[in-house]
């Protein structure tokens, strides 16, 4: 399916903002949020794994239903997984694209990454709280 | 012990009326936080000592090496990059500030990714805002546009809107009217009298059809702009012109949207056509506890608000060439120095591959998603909890945050102060 990433705060995103290495964390800003129609076209469960791809790459996240959102549009709080798609041209203004990255999702079995196996993938070392 | 009128260091509301119980060196109650607030005085998970990246493994070191390492770093690079700044306070910003003077580097701060676009706005056509304060006791409609305050600034309405009873304004709920637009339901437009739905992209044109209707052009307005309805546009447009004091909050739903920093001129511009019937004004919604303050500090400094570049020995400001996302993607900068913010999490991936490639030294309490990506990192106190000292609220009043007990760790304040004496040596003043 293709759809248009939209991201933004969330309370739990900024309650565990100081622990991104937590696994409460990682389930939420691992979250997918989207239409329930687009669920059921997928026949994605709330839970199931999805790959979420953009021109930048791809990346494991979890599918949740939400009811704010019309069809093709998903919604994940601001981090490191939704920054894994965005495109870093800023048209002159410093400003990615933040809210409006062009994705298609596929259900998948694969595992969601954590945050410090998304910055090794990116050349990091990892280290261990 | 009990400690009254702490200062909340998370959000930009800044609230200043927490009741904060400490023992043995630890927040152990929070009284009249939000659940932001709560997680941040009552968290304990702080980095312990200095570490280094040693191949593909961590070293911890001491906090001189520490020091001395990172001055290094910064004076073997050609064009460091000085990024971060708004989650700590004032003195410490004005301390980086000078640092890359010195050094002719650039230094940014989170406006960058969040209200950048709403100071180049305000750049070009001012901006017409007042303190929270005359929000609370005299506005009786409210505006947010872009904006969900229930999950990212989570006591701004009671503090200040929805609920707040004011001087004028005294069964608030009842008497003040509340317009959100957004492109998806929040909470926050869940408990709006009027929820404005704009499709993706629309902001620009919603914000047109606005100004033209209330300057009267009704007539020019088609059945449909953006999604909404012309008639729920007469209906929040006629909401605005009777207000006696109308406010309008915006957030990253307009900055980050397309049209940028053009939709923020929009509506300051809408903001003075309203002037012309009553008593009209706009603040945008700043996240960090002092992203404001890097603003502020930085601006007195330099004369600019942020994306400041000093590798022509004077200062420079151009958005979109020396802001950090820009410099990161083009793999400009040999040399990082985060302070106080995660690029890591919230730069677009091809940024944070740039952060891996090259020396990055971060200055943070806590672990983060930078931590996996630096070469150095060096913890230190976290203002409004062991260290204080000055911050800027989303709307400009400066507010002195506190220390609520004398804890081990020193503050960014110290760690930048040694570092810039020993940059200082080599470089000479
Ligand atoms: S609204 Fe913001 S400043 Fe106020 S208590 Fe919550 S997080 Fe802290």
């Amino acid at each position: 399916m293709r759809g248009i990433l939209n991201t933004g705060r969330t309370i739990r995103q900024g309650s565990y903002v100081e622990r991104k290495n937590s696994p409460a964390y990682r389930e939420e800003a691992a979250s997918l949020h989207m239409n329930q129609v687009d669920m059921l076209d997928l026949e994605l469960e709330e839970g199931s794994h999805v790959r979420v791809r953009s021109d930048q790459g791809a990346v494991v996240m979890v599918a949740r239903p939400a009811d704010g959102l019309a069809r093709g549009e998903v919604f994940v709080c601001l981090g490191p997984y939704a920054n894994f798609l965005v495109n870093p041209e800023t048209h002159g203004t410093g400003m990615p694209d933040f809210k409006t990255t062009p994705v298609t999702i596929e259900p998948t079995t694969e595992q969601v990454p954590t945050v410090r196996e998304i910055m090794e993938r990116y050349g990091g070392v990892g280290y261990e709280d | 012990m009990k400690i009254e009128d702490v200062v909340c260091t998370f959000c930009g509301c800044l609230c200043d009326d927490l009741v904060v119980e400490v023992e043995n060196n630890r927040v152990i109650s929070v009284e009249n936080g939000c659940t932001l607030a709560n997680e941040k005085f009552m968290g304990d998970h702080r980095l312990k000592s200095p570490i280094r990246r040693e191949g593909n493994g961590w070293k911890a070191l001491s906090y001189d090496d520490a020091i001395r390492e990172t001055a290094e770093i910064l004076l073997d690079a050609d064009r460091p990059l000085l990024y971060g700044w708004s989650g700590t306070h004032g003195e410490a910003q004005s301390v980086g500030v000078h640092l890359a003077e010195l050094l002719g580097a650039v230094i940014d701060n989170t406006s960058t990714v969040c209200h950048g676009p709403s100071i180049m706005a305000i750049q070009e056509v001012g901006h017409p805002g007042c303190t929270l304060g005359q929000v609370k006791n005299r506005a009786d409609v409210i505006v947010y546009w872009g904006a969900n305050p229930i999950d990212a600034h989570p006591r701004h309405m009671s503090r200040y809107t929805t609920y707040a009873d004011g001087f004028f304004v005294k069964e608030a709920f009842k008497e003040r009217k509340v317009i959100v637009v957004d492109v998806r339901k929040t909470e926050s437009s869940a408990v709006a009298d009027e929820f404005v739905k704009v499709e993706r992209g629309g902001d620009y044109a919603i914000l047109s059809a606005l100004r033209a209707i209330v300057r009267g052009k009704r007539d020019l307005i088609p059945k449909q702009v953006a999604g909404v309805t012309r008639e729920q546009l007469f209906r929040v447009a006629d909401i605005c012109i009777n207000a006696k004091f109308g406010a309008i909050f915006f957030g990253l739903g307009l900055t980050m949207s397309p049209g940028k920093y053009k939709n923020i001129r929009n509506a300051i511009e809408l903001t003075e056509e309203l002037n012309r019937h009553t008593k009209f004004t706009i603040s945008p919604m700043r996240g960090h506890w002092n992203v404001y303050g890097s603003n502020e500090v930085f601006t007195w400094i330099t004369g600019y608000p942020y994306a400041v570049d000093f590798a022509r020995g004077i200062a420079f400001y151009n958005p979109g060439e020396t802001t950090s996302v820009d410099i990161l993607k083009r793999g400009e900068c040999d040399a990082c120095l985060v302070v106080a913010s995660d690029p890591g999490a919230h730069f677009p991936r091809a940024c944070a591959e740039h952060l891996a490639r090259i020396p990055t030294v971060q200055i943070d309490p806590h672990v983060n998603a930078t931590t996996h990506l630096a070469t150095l990192q060096i913890p230190v106190a976290v203002t409004g909890i062991d260290a204080e000292g000055t911050a800027y609220r989303m709307d400009g009043v400066p507010i002195r945050t506190r220390k609520l007990f004398d804890g081990t760790y020193p503050s960014d304040f110290d760690i930048l102060g040694k570092i810039y004496e020993q940059v200082k040596e080599v470089k000479g003043s």
